[in-house]
């Protein structure tokens, strides 16, 4: 885990978990800064200046963008949170770059989720291929049921998940969800975005929300409004860290 | 260019039938015109339009540029003569490196940059030239602003020792490819003809700074083109090597297999087909076989209704017949045909 030297867009220190081998590098971080601020208007691209980190430049990674939409009813909030994914690099091995996209600067304050995996190319080997193993998961009554494209990928220091929501029991569809992932380390913690679902009021990007993983336990109290919509299909796509790097 | 000390020529100038007499910085110098022969290629003319272009435009600084640009050029040195290093003039290192900066495709410079700083040496492990294969191989990558220039002559009789002449830019300004510098395609077109086995190559190479437009020192090495190479390529998908009997569902590709590690590099801009929320790719030859299986990957729609979101996407790869088959499947996130595929992927 390392701390942040400075950032070029007016965000706060920013603390990473990480794992770091010599030819790649997997890095956890949830990140959020106001888009209005005069240093994220003047930059051309986001940086983050780190401790040195194991390689000196990668290819492109995925780093989700998030905001958070609330709309007041006399019947209670309708959440029409959203984002997408942004392009993402290792510039030196001083310096984590991410894009700057126009697209939110309206709607902040934003959250970037750094769930992602810094790789190398040329590096003298092939793709060493893992093995995915279905998660199996565990609600109570069976109430939340994702699609046979929801796995794990697990190695000593870190895991690939991957989660596509099914369907959920209608009596459970506005209350707290909780559920097991029965493959999952026990030493995964991580607040992974959930991009997806259906959003009237920002039909260009859709849905994101956010559901938080610890102890093999899955939790997602908010949801968006059309998280159910058909064709929307809300997943998750994350690289986390394990919490045996220390 | 002639530089001649002789007294008999002290403060002789002028030019009378071609030749040109001058004193510059205590030398007397005879000078004569120079022309090209031989018919000039496209990349010449072009060459030659731009230094003239950029020689006229010193004329447009204002006093105080000139100014600057002759501070630095105090600091610079010219090509030696006689052992002795010729001053260069502001307006000499303005058009210098105004050539560069427009050989990289960079505007032009009206401020002399701030320094000269210094650039580093370009370093590789292999030249290996066939007649379907230039590359340098194991560049150790120099990041940006630097770009990689490569020089090199066409192919010639084994036993000249001297071809550095002959030498011709290639590339004019190159980011290395992760180590590695392919000119194959570049180079046949600047050439024109394939490099002949048994013959001899004469290749140079320097970085270049692209925002000053100052030059490293020359790295030089002459290999002998061979007729097949054991130069191990890495594993990539990418439009050169698709199927052209195959209708492939993609506008881009760049699938990189050379991780060393449980993922690959995907880049791809899907274009989907036929209402099926996939986009398949054939390729013409084989992928190794330890490669074959599934990867997972992240992309953005990008279509002409501005649709920015989210997706997952399976990539499901496979030998048949001699090809190979990708099929990006997508999975999560709303579907749009138009989606840009990018990063790195689990494989498994």
């Amino acid at each position: 885990m390392f701390n942040s030297i400075s950032n070029n867009f007016g965000a706060g220190q920013i603390t990473f978990k990480d794992y770091q081998a010599p030819n790649y590098v997997v890095l956890n971080a949830k990140v959020e800064f106001d888009p209005t601020n005069p240093a994220y208007q003047t930059c051309q691209q986001l940086e983050i200046t780190v401790p040195d980190l194991s390689i000196e430049r990668s290819t492109i990674g995925g780093v989700f963008v998030r905001f958070i939409e609330t709309q007041h009813y006399s019947w209670g909030d309708a959440i029409y949170d959203g984002g997408t994914v942004l392009k993402s690099w290792i510039k030196d091995k001083n310096t984590i770059v991410v894009e700057k996209q126009p697209w939110f600067d309206n709607n902040g304050p934003l959250l970037l989720y750094f769930v992602t995996m810094y790789a190398q190319l040329n590096q003298g080997a092939n793709t060493i291929k893992g093995t995915k193993q279905r998660l199996t998961v565990t609600t109570d009554g069976n109430y939340l049921r994702f699609s046979s494209d929801t796995f794990v990928v697990v190695f000593d220091h870190w895991v690939f998940m991957h989660l596509q929501f099914s369907s959920c029991s209608y009596a459970q569809r506005d209350l707290p969800w909780e559920a097991t992932f029965e493959q999952m380390p026990e030493d995964v913690t991580a607040d992974v975005p959930v991009p997806g679902g259906g959003n009237q009021f920002h039909q260009d990007c859709f849905g994101m929300g956010e559901c938080h993983i610890e102890n093999k336990i899955f939790t997602m109290d908010r949801r968006v409004m059309g998280f159910w919509d058909t064709g929307r299909e809300p997943f998750a796509f994350a690289f986390l860290v394990r919490d045996n790097n220390e | 260019m002639i530089a001649l000390p002789s007294i008999a020529f002290e403060g002789f100038s002028g030019s009378a039938k071609g030749v040109t007499a001058r004193r510059v910085g205590g030398r007397n110098i005879l000078s004569c015109k120079c022309w090209p022969t031989g018919a000039a290629t496209v990349a010449q003319v072009a060459r030659r339009a731009s230094l003239k272009k950029i020689s006229k435009s010193w004329k447009l600084l204002s006093s105080e540029q000139m100014q600057e640009w002759d501070r630095l050029a105090e600091h610079a040195a010219g090509a030696s003569v006689l052992g002795k290093k010729a001053e260069l003039t502001g307006q000499n290192l303005y058009v210098r490196l105004n050539v560069n900066r427009a050989m990289a495709g960079e505007a032009l410079l009206s401020t002399a940059p701030l320094s000269n700083v210094a650039i580093p040496n370009v370093e590789f492990t292999q030249v290996v030239v066939t007649p379907d294969l230039v590359v340098l191989g194991g560049v150790k990558h120099e990041p940006a602003p630097l770009k990689l220039v490569v020089k090199m002559s066409v192919s010639q009789s084994a036993g000249i020792s001297n071809g550095w002449s002959k030498t011709v830019i290639i590339t004019p300004g190159m980011e290395d490819d992760w180590g590695e510098a392919d000119v194959t395609h570049l180079y046949l077109k600047t050439i024109g003809v394939e490099p002949v086995p048994g013959e001899k190559v004469f290749v140079e190479a320097y970085w270049m700074d692209t925002s000053t437009g100052f030059a490293g020192l020359e790295a030089r090495e002459s290999v002998i083109v061979i007729g097949e190479s054991h130069y191990q390529r890495r594993v990539k998908a990418t439009m050169d090597s698709l199927d052209p009997t195959e209708e492939s569902h993609v506008s881009s590709l760049d699938v990189d297999f050379s991780t060393g590690a449980p993922v690959a590099q995907f880049n791809a801009q899907c274009l989907g087909h036929s209402n099926v929320a996939s986009s398949e790719v054939y390729l013409d030859e084989q992928l190794p076989s330890e490669i074959i299986g599934t990867g997972m990957c992240i992309g953005r729609s990008n279509d002409a209704d501005g649709h920015i979101n989210a997706q997952s996407y399976l990539v499901y790869m496979y030998n048949r017949n001699g090809k190979s088959q990708l099929t990006f499947a997508h999975r999560g996130g709303p579907y749009y045909t138009h989606t840009e595929v990018f990063g790195t992927g689990i494989i498994y």
